[in-house]
């Protein structure tokens, strides 16, 4: 390793290292909004949780895997308090988010103690081989065996009867519903396992740079929204475990642009800013990533050949893929059927 | 009696502040495998019979009872268990994004608790599973036999509707509902899934209820047709009775039902 492309190396690794911290947000958001079609922002509010968590725990002694698996456990009790009070008491999805995450800054700001606790002793991640590239290495090793654990778990999960009745809930309420899917459990463990994900992810972020704050959590959902949108529009995942995969490329790719841009000479004070216009970039990328989507699967459908006119009575359950679907479906309501009609 | 429903009352709400009692008292009996035909004109309450029936409108008092079991009690996913539906919007009754496989394993699992302990069991669907689904739709002379791995979003409205109905009848329901599943469909599509519907229920012997707009089917499908006029029973008729009935009779009945109405 020569003096001059040190910089890079560490700068290439030390994004790789964040966006596997943040790998497990992006999973997480992958789940919620992605599978379970539930744009949840606990979100915000248990990525904070798990840091404080996390670093009050280590502060205080407790070993490292005890102190993540409370992060997990705390994290799936806020997502459960946001499904049940969804399902339960039939609060809008954002709202119940909001909610919840509302609550949780006080819960956080109490089990810290105050808001911001410095981590400087990490011992346990240095007995790890460093490939001699120093601590950096050493994260790069602890996190890849991690996230790469949490995509075949999840990715095994998704491929249960579970996981299945997961999706078509996310997929079509209507049709789960009629398959005696009990959706209510299945939003509330989905929601609590995403947000158990998140939680880790706010652990692993506070442990690698060094501290926890309890405003850590704001713009989580966006975040990791922006994550999986980056993931999925570079890789087109035409499976469940590609689509995992994809959003921990994301994950990384989007830690990337931002330790270019800080390299670049970006002042930290125009971060937010900057991360904003990223995902806007991203997320319009996915905007206009829709109608490809369409065109491929219209061509494989024999009536697709017709064009979306009018929507009209099959608005309610129409997914993006469907539009000409539901015009065929106007069409045939013609003259036909209605010459019978008493 | 396979299905019985007693004193099924229900209404709803008006623009301007009344009530509607559109069942009261409303009785119904169905036994075993019985295939009954529901007409009816609009607002005759026959679609939310069936709603009724399936549990997505809870009703006021009375009971249904499947099996000289009470229904009402029971929260929506167990009712489900027991009951198949088809839907008249061919995109209700799939999952557009999973294939037409994974569609099928979970109108299979209908009996089954899969969130929870039972649905961790193993990967599915597995290659036992895809290939009992082939030979399933290939029995059914269907020719989406080798297509299931396609994402249901890809296929025509039929051909959707042709994979609800398959669906409705896996996990041995003991109630098959139709509520003009044909309504949404072109001629050649209608004529496909409504042979498919008459074969279907033929083999299962699955009680079952069509509603239906078309008298054509009306006079020529299932075991039994009734008519309702502002939830009550109108006329009802066997297959026997049935050969006698036109069209233009039905048609009559229901002008005069409306004229009696009006006056």
């Amino acid at each position: 390793m020569t003096g001059h492309n040190a910089p890079m190396l560490s700068l290439w690794l030390g994004a790789y290292d964040q966006g596997l911290a943040y790998a497990s947000l992006a999973l997480g958001t992958y789940l919620t909004l992605r599978v379970l079609n539930f744009a949840d922002l606990t979100v915000d509010g248990s990525f904070a949780l798990g840091g404080g968590t996390a670093a009050m725990l280590i502060t205080q002694g407790v070993p490292i895997p005890f102190a993540l698996l409370a992060a997990l456990v705390l994290g799936s009790l806020a997502g459960t308090v946001t499904a049940l009070i969804h399902t339960k008491l039939g609060v809008n999805d954002l709202f119940a988010g909001i909610l919840t995450t509302t609550g949780l800054y006080t819960i956080t700001l109490r089990v810290m103690g105050r808001s911001n606790i410095p981590i400087t002793d990490l011992n346990p991640v240095i007995n790890l081989p460093d490939f001699g590239m120093g601590d950096d290495g050493r994260w790069a090793l602890a996190l890849t065996v991690v996230v790469l654990g949490l995509i075949g778990l999840i990715a095994l999960f998704l491929a249960t009867d579970f996981g299945l009745a997961l999706r078509a809930i996310g997929n079509n309420p209507t049709m789960a519903r009629a398959n005696a899917i009990h959706q209510g459990l299945g939003l509330t463990i989905g929601i609590a396992a995403a947000n158990a994900l998140v939680a880790l992810s706010g652990a692993l972020v506070t442990m690698y740079q060094g501290f926890a704050d309890v405003t850590m959590g704001i713009g989580s959902l966006i975040l990791g929204l922006g994550m999986v949108i980056i993931g999925e529009s570079v890789l087109r995942p035409a499976s469940i475990r590609k689509a995992l995969l994809a959003v921990v490329v994301g994950a990384i790719l989007f830690r990337l642009l931002i330790a270019i841009a800080l390299q670049l000479g970006l002042e930290p004070v125009d971060l937010k800013l900057t991360t904003a216009v990223l995902l806007l970039v991203a997320m319009s990328l996915g905007h206009i990533k829709l109608p490809g989507v369409n065109a491929s699967a219209l061509a494989d459908g024999p009536e697709a050949a017709v064009p979306p006119q009018d929507e009209d009575q099959s608005a309610g359950t129409a997914q993006s893929a469907d539009t000409a679907q539901s015009a065929g479906i106007a069409k045939a309501r013609g003259p036909a059927s209605s010459g019978e009609q008493p | 009696m396979s299905l019985r429903v007693d004193k099924l009352c229900w209404g709803h709400p008006v623009p301007g502040g009344g009530w509607r009692q559109l069942f009261a008292n409303f009785d119904f009996q169905s036994p075993t495998s019985e295939f009954t035909v529901v007409i009816g004109s609009n607002g005759s309450g026959k679609s939310t019979f069936l709603n009724l029936l399936a549990g997505t409108l809870r009703s006021g008092s009375g009971s249904i009872r499947l099996d000289d079991q009470p229904l009402q009690q029971l929260p929506d996913h167990r009712r489900a268990r027991r009951i198949g539906r088809v839907m008249q919007n061919p995109l209700e009754g799939t999952s557009p994004g999973l294939t037409i496989a994974e569609n099928l394993r979970l109108a299979e699992g209908r009996r089954r608790n899969v969130i929870g302990w039972h649905g961790l069991r193993g990967i599915h669907p597995n290659q036992a599973d895809r290939r009992r689904y082939r030979e399933l739709l290939e029995q059914l002379g269907l020719p989406l036999a080798d297509r299931i791995d396609t994402l249901v979003g890809q296929l025509s409205g039929g051909q959707r509707q042709t994979i609800s109905l398959v669906m409705a009848t896996l996990g041995h329901p003991q109630l098959l509902l139709l509520d003009e599943h044909t309504a949404a469909l072109d001629p050649k599509a209608e004529a496909m899934v409504m042979d498919l519907t008459d074969r279907l229920v033929q083999q299962l012997g699955t009680t079952t209820l069509m509603v239906t707009h078309s008298l054509s089917q009306a006079l020529r499908y299932g075991d039994r047709l009734v008519m309702l006029h502002e939830g009550r029973i109108l006329g009802d008729w066997n297959a026997r009775e049935r050969q006698h009935l036109t069209p233009d009779v039905l048609r009559e009945m229901y002008g005069a039902a409306r004229v009696r109405q009006t006056n």
